[in-house]
């Protein structure tokens, strides 16, 4: 029989029982629905959040220290590290938190003390005005830039280049605007920059609290690392336990969030495989239940002809169209489910071609696995029994 | 041509043999046709059922067309159904989700026809049996005498060269049971042998031969050999 009969024999015999039909595809439709969303959601969170640490710099290391005692690096030790092989700028940050106040308006906000090349290391944009810049730093200026949302809040406009904002009692000029950041982890949208040498003597504290570091190119931000613990080493004494500094490197980020969403991923296609394999056992079921209702139908085919393999593809062909009709419509619900959550949580997500070639093929796999068993005892009937059978 | 020779078919029961068949021996010439009659546990199914090439014999010869049966593989017995048996049961057996058309089209894309092929011989078929017009009903929505023309269709379809009908109008009233019987007559009429199975002596009658069988043997024979 060819196989377009079989599969319009299959679709007659699933219209007959359209309620049983449907709660055996109900198996699958759950089963995929939840591997694709699951599976969209992680690699959707997964784009966003690589995007994120990438728009940082991926050739960008930044040196957190964290010890107790100061470390008292200076300017020239810094330009020292800047000739280490790997490395092509260096530039020290004096990060605090403080009041802020303008006109009427308050509130506590990061303030980071930077030298002109900072914007170039950490790949910061401006929206309005200018960034910190040498003569600032030489002449203790009172200039400052902000982010967006430091605008926002204290002046309740973007239009805010010339106001004037207070800094524990020391009164600033804002000279530019940050660009609002697309980004969670270098976000400075609520941080104000200083002029290093305005900030060393505001805060009265010479010692850096980072340093950001830009490798040659992002191939060698881990040689860059090496040598900059080296550097440190030297300078600064053994980091043991990361008593005095750690190094972050935003490859290793990268590297550890990919390992962690490749696990996620094994997980769910676990969690997968098991709903489908309980899928499939309903559908085995439901086929068997289904070869005993029709063991007569399968003594007439037998008597006017039906070979084994016609009987055998027949309700073969069946199982299959249950698991696979399930498969594309627990797609479909899916693509639905993703828009919601997409929109929820404000991340474009689809359902990559791949998801839906493995969610189908693993739908047609489970159909054949589960529908062969009860297809091969169809076909072994016996015509007589099976045409006696009431 | 059907020929039987010491055709012996036991059956376990349990812990008891049934001896379904005891001994046969049969001839029946292309083109005739043959009632055999019998009470019910006499053999006369199980006869129909080696006939018909549904089971084999544990014992003695069968021939079909002069090739031997009892040889076959369960393959080449489901092509002899197929093109050269049609069966005609008491029960109609029909598929109930399938159209009359498409139950008459059924042994057709088994034997993997062209569908203007099918189409033509199930026009045909079902034009033969007097139901042209009712060829997208369902067997539900249909009598029981049309549904036992339905089924004679289906058997006529594959142009077999014997028709095997057991009880056919066991299920019908006699109108219809005599309207099934007229139809199988034009039937001989035009060449095909029947093999004709029942209990009741009347319809038994209409038949040119006629055999009746006792405890898995053949006790009589109209056209001589039995007593």
């Amino acid at each position: 029989m060819k196989f377009t009969q079989s599969l319009k024999m299959a679709f007659i015999a699933l219209r007959g029982n359209k309620m049983r039909s449907f709660l055996t595809m109900l198996g699958i439709i759950i089963g995929v629905l939840a591997v694709t969303v699951l599976i969209s959601v992680v690699q959707g969170a997964t784009g966003v959040i690589t995007g994120q640490i990438e728009s940082l710099g991926s050739n960008l290391l930044q040196v957190r220290f964290t010890g107790a005692e100061p470390t008292y690096l200076t300017k020239s030790d810094l330009k020292a590290l800047e000739q280490e092989p790997y490395i092509k700028g260096v530039t020290g940050v004096i990060s605090k938190n403080a009041d802020v106040k303008a006109g009427d308006k308050s509130g506590s906000y990061g303030i980071e003390g930077v030298t002109s090349i900072y914007q170039s290391i950490t790949g910061q944009v401006l929206e309005r005005g200018r960034f910190i810049c040498d003569v600032d730093d030489e002449i203790h200026n009172h200039a400052a830039v902000v982010g967006a949302n430091v605008a926002t809040d204290l002046f309740g406009t973007k239009d805010c280049l010339g106001n004037k904002l207070n800094i524990n009692g020391y009164d600033f000029t804002v000279v530019g605007l940050l660009e609002a950041s697309q980004t969670m982890l270098a976000n400075k949208d609520d941080t104000i920059i200083i002029p290093l040498t305005t900030s060393q003597r505001l805060f009265a504290d010479k010692e850096f609290s980072s340093l950001y570091i830009s490798a040659s190119s992002p191939a060698d931000v881990d040689a860059a690392q090496t040598a900059t613990d080296d550097f440190l080493t030297r300078e600064i004494g053994a980091n043991d336990d990361y008593d005095k500094y750690r190094i972050i490197n935003q490859n290793a980020i990268l590297d550890v969030m990919n390992q962690v969403m490749g696990v996620m991923e094994i997980l769910l296609s676990g969690i997968a495989a098991i709903s489908l394999l309980v899928g499939g056992i309903g559908i085995m079921n439901i086929m068997l239940v289904s070869v005993t209702e029709r063991t007569r139908e399968i003594g007439i085919r037998k008597a006017i002809g039906a070979q084994k393999s016609d009987i055998l593809s027949q309700f073969l062909i069946e199982a299959v169209v249950l698991s696979v009709a399930g498969g594309a419509i627990g797609i479909a619900l899916s693509f639905l489910a993703l828009q919601v959550i997409g929109a929820a949580m404000g991340i474009g997500m689809t359902v990559s071609a791949g998801t839906v070639a493995l969610a189908l093929g693993f739908s047609a796999f489970v159909g054949v696995v589960f529908g062969i068993y009860p297809a091969n005892k169809a076909a072994k009937l016996n015509p007589i029994e099976a045409l006696r059978y009431e | 041509m059907i020929e039987l020779k010491g055709i012996i078919k036991t059956y376990r029961m349990g812990a008891t043999e049934v001896r379904a068949l005891n001994g046969i021996d049969l001839a029946v010439e292309d083109g005739e046709f043959i009632a055999v009659t019998g009470a019910s546990g006499s053999g006369k199914s199980t006869l129909m059922n080696i006939i018909g090439c549904l089971d084999l014999a544990d014992e003695g010869e069968y021939r079909l067309g002069g090739r031997l049966i009892g040889d076959y593989s369960e393959r080449e017995l489901a092509e002899i159904r197929n093109r050269e048996i049609g069966f005609v049961f008491q029960q109609f057996n029909l598929l109930p989700r399938l159209s009359a058309y498409e139950n008459v089209e059924l042994p057709l894309i088994y034997q993997g026809l062209s569908l203007p092929e099918r189409k033509r011989r199930v026009r045909n078929a079902l034009e033969r049996v007097g139901l042209f017009d009712r060829m997208s009903h369902r067997p539900s929505e249909l009598s029981g005498g049309q549904q036992q023309r339905v089924a004679i269709a289906r058997a006529l379809s594959t142009y077999p060269s014997l028709i095997l009908a057991d009880e056919p109008t066991g299920n019908l009233d006699s109108k219809s049971g005599k309207e099934i019987m007229n139809i199988l007559l034009e039937l001989n009429a035009d060449g095909k042998g029947i093999v004709l199975i029942t209990h009741d002596s009347a319809i038994a009658a209409a038949a040119k031969r006629r055999i009746h069988m006792t405890d898995g043997k053949i006790d009589s024979d109209s056209a001589g050999g039995g007593s």
